[in-house]
């Protein structure tokens, strides 16, 4: 009997081992009174937690490793929006799933904060592009600007949920997205050096018009038929000729997406090739979008700075 | 002398209640879709605006963008320090896209001045490049902002009312926010 009773000891703890080790995100219990916030991707836990600061806790439904494009829910991540007080979306696209989820979870009403209600939103490009402009662009989190519009509209309407901390999040609102503006600042001192602030781009994937038109720039061509899936060699071979037709310079793939095809066209072209973040990948972090997105700001000035003639 | 007609070997009868049974589905299918289309497009806007997503060019787009923001800050100044903030003291803030940086040159490199709107103030930027990007004008009263253009090198009515700008021939630049289609 005692055996069997170890036994079972052993098996409930392999099985809590393994539920742990498969979902890497915090799940403690916040002390009475803090409010827990939910997201879903990277950009929006560095957003929240740093309007929260201490106040309140950020809780990612989604554990960190999946694919955000790629994504299906899963039963342990709906029930982790139970304990929510309210769940900030993207809400454009790139995370459809959670309306889903929170359908399914324990809170159907949950209150929601839509990100990107005050945004200037942009048509979806390259073959993402139907009904007229009706499908948008829903990267508009890889931007400086739009984050810091963002992270205005999330502070005001968690102000609105959690009036005792409302003044605090607002404050922390302003002086994050004061820092995320000498982000941008920093990089164009860099390109300022550099002399030159135009350039004909194509992007591997559709994701980064918001960023480019902070700098003026506007994409000529995108590659990739969806995201994560490889263009057929008939779409390759179109893709090099418009390339070639179009006289682009800089081509901008993607980080942590090492494919053959796009080693195809920077042979075929000879166009330079730079690699952006699209902020999915890693543990989520306060500062990750600041370090993600400095990095992309570098990418950009050093690509504009060897294009310069 | 017994009789018995035995019909030819066929499947006419199946293939009468085959073609039936699909011509019931294709007909309840085109009535689904023919109930279910989308709506027409929306209903043409105003002559006075002009839509941020489709209006706009990819400059203009970034400087709006840019506008908007600009507003949330100016207004948050406005209640600290009692007064608006001129242009010069939002470049030295580093606040897009009053800077002068090379994104404000490589965006029409638009001059900012300020004026009064009566109750509230106005940024009007002139283009010096309206090809690229059209002059601009930021009008913040205590309820919010909006934001103008108009494609010429020229600066906006003074004061710049909706009246004045739209006789004008000033655009009022607007936005509609879009949910994700598969949510």
């Amino acid at each position: 009997m005692s055996i069997l009773l170890n036994r079972r000891l052993i098996l409930a703890g392999a099985l809590g081992a393994a539920t742990a080790a498969a979902v890497p995100v915090r799940a403690v219990a916040a002390p009475a009174g803090r409010r827990r916030f939910g997201v879903t991707l990277h950009p929006y836990y560095s957003y929240v937690a740093n309007i929260v600061g201490d106040a309140a806790e950020v809780v990612p439904i989604i554990p960190a490793g999946f694919n955000p494009h790629a994504y299906e829910p899963r039963p342990e991540d709906i029930q982790r929006i139970g304990g929510l007080d309210a769940i900030v979306l993207n809400g454009i696209g790139h995370d459809d799933f959670a309306g889903r989820m929170i359908a399914a979870s324990a809170k159907p009403s949950l209150p929601v904060v839509e990100s990107n209600a005050d945004v200037p939103l942009l048509p979806a490009a390259g073959t993402a592009a139907r009904a007229a402009g009706k499908v948008v662009n829903p990267h508009s989190f890889l931007s400086i600007t739009n984050s810091i519009l963002q992270v205005a509209t999330i502070a005001r309407e968690l102000g609105r949920l959690d009036p005792d901390n409302a003044a605090a999040y607002a404050a922390n609102a302003r002086a994050y997205a004061r820092r995320l503006r000498q982000l941008r600042a920093d990089a164009l001192a860099k390109l300022a050096r550099a002399g030159n602030a135009s350039l004909r781009v194509a992007t591997i994937h559709g994701a980064y018009d918001y960023l480019l038109r902070e700098f003026g720039l506007e994409v000529s061509a995108v590659v990739e038929p969806a995201h994560g899936i490889e263009p057929s060699p008939a779409q390759l071979a179109e893709t090099i000729a418009t390339m070639r037709k179009l006289d682009v310079q800089v081509i901008f793939s993607e980080l942590n997406f090492p494919s053959a095809y796009v080693e195809t066209i920077r042979r075929e072209t000879g166009i330079r090739l730079y690699a952006f973040s699209h902020i999915s990948h890693g543990d989520y972090a306060p500062d990750l979008f600041e370090r993600e997105m400095a990095r992309n700001l570098d990418t950009l000035v050093l690509a504009m700075a060897e294009a310069a003639p | 002398m017994h009789h018995q007609i035995v019909r030819r070997a066929g499947a006419e009868r199946e293939t009468l209640w085959v073609l039936l049974a699909a011509g019931v589905i294709l007909a309840s299918a085109a009535l689904a879709v023919g109930l279910r289309a989308a709506p027409d497009a929306d209903a043409p806007l105003a002559a006075h605006l002009i839509d941020s997503r489709t209006g706009l060019t990819a400059a203009e787009q970034g400087l709006y963008a840019d506008l908007k923001a600009a507003g949330e800050e100016i207004a948050a100044l406005r209640r600290a320090g009692g007064r608006a903030p001129t242009p010069e003291e939002l470049a030295a803030e580093a606040l897009p896209p009053f800077a002068a940086d090379p994104s404000a040159a490589a965006r029409g490199g638009h001059s900012w001045t300020l004026a009064g709107t009566g109750d509230g103030v106005a940024y009007a930027g002139v283009s010096a490049a309206p090809e690229l990007a059209g002059s601009l004008v930021l009008r913040l009263d205590g309820h919010g902002a909006d934001i103008w253009l108009k494609r010429a090198a020229e600066a906006p009515p003074a004061p710049p009312e909706d009246a004045a700008l739209t006789a004008a021939g000033w655009k009022r630049i607007v936005s509609t926010f879009t949910a994700g289609v598969t949510r």
